[in-house]
């Protein structure tokens, strides 16, 4: 896409939802929808720590990004996942989906999000004030 | 020759982030697993099934690509091989 230059990848920041929201716009969107993962207070946690299989990570989310912007008629793709130790509250993860009208937007997020769970190699612990655990993922065959 | 090994998550824990496997030449996958087995000691039942294969839910990837447990080409020296538990982002 001409001029379009996509947000893919692994931060330890904070996300600034708002900041890429504006980046994304552009003049033939009527709609960007976003999903954004929090972490929760799930009977006591108080802190997550998050890691990741970089370069791998990196190169799922560009595939999950081409392959969304194949299946949907949507104009721009920005993902971005954040790693490190995170409180409750804080913002895990970004998915902006650009696009003329809302419903391919929608169901591209949707899609987007379904992937993401099953693809990237990214895993979260929870501390809880007396223990840990591993979040058990989603095996796909 | 060196094989290199990352384990994430729950196997990190057991078995160490990063670590160099010494392998002989032309070894397989199997040679690798055998090594980590060992490694991880009492702990192994939480990649390994008593009989000693990788549990079914295991990753395993070589130079960041997902292969078999039991893919029997041969390793290159250098090659990265890494294993990790069903993923959990988002």
């Amino acid at each position: 896409m001409r001029g379009y230059k996509a947000m893919i990848g692994i931060t330890r920041d904070v996300i600034d939802a708002g900041a890429m929201i504006e980046a994304a716009k552009r003049p033939g969107m009527g709609a960007l929808v976003t999903f954004c993962g929090v972490v929760r207070d799930d009977s006591g946690v108080e802190r997550m720590e998050l890691e990741v299989y970089e370069e791998v990570a990196v190169r799922e989310l560009a595939a999950i990004r081409d392959e969304a912007m194949q299946k949907y008629p949507i104009e721009s793709v920005d993902i971005v996942h954040r790693v490190g130790t995170l409180s409750v509250g804080e913002t895990i993860l970004l998915i902006v989906v650009g696009a003329g009208h809302r419903k391919e937007a929608f169901a591209a997020c949707e899609y987007i999000i379904d992937r993401l769970k099953q693809t990237v190699p990214i895993w979260k612990k929870e501390f809880y004030r007396d223990g840990e655990r591993w979040v058990p993922g989603e095996y796909v065959d | 020759m060196k094989i290199r090994v990352k384990a994430f998550a729950r196997f990190r824990e057991i078995l160490g982030s990063d670590l160099a496997i010494e392998v002989p030449d032309g070894a397989t996958m199997a040679a690798v697993l055998a090594a980590l087995r060992d490694r991880a000691g009492d702990e192994s039942d939480a990649i390994f099934d008593e009989a000693g294969a990788l549990r079914t839910h295991v990753v395993l990837m070589r130079n960041g690509k997902r292969v078999k447990r039991d893919d029997s080409d041969a390793l290159a020296d250098g090659d990265e091989v890494a294993l990790f538990p069903p993923v959990a982002g988002g």
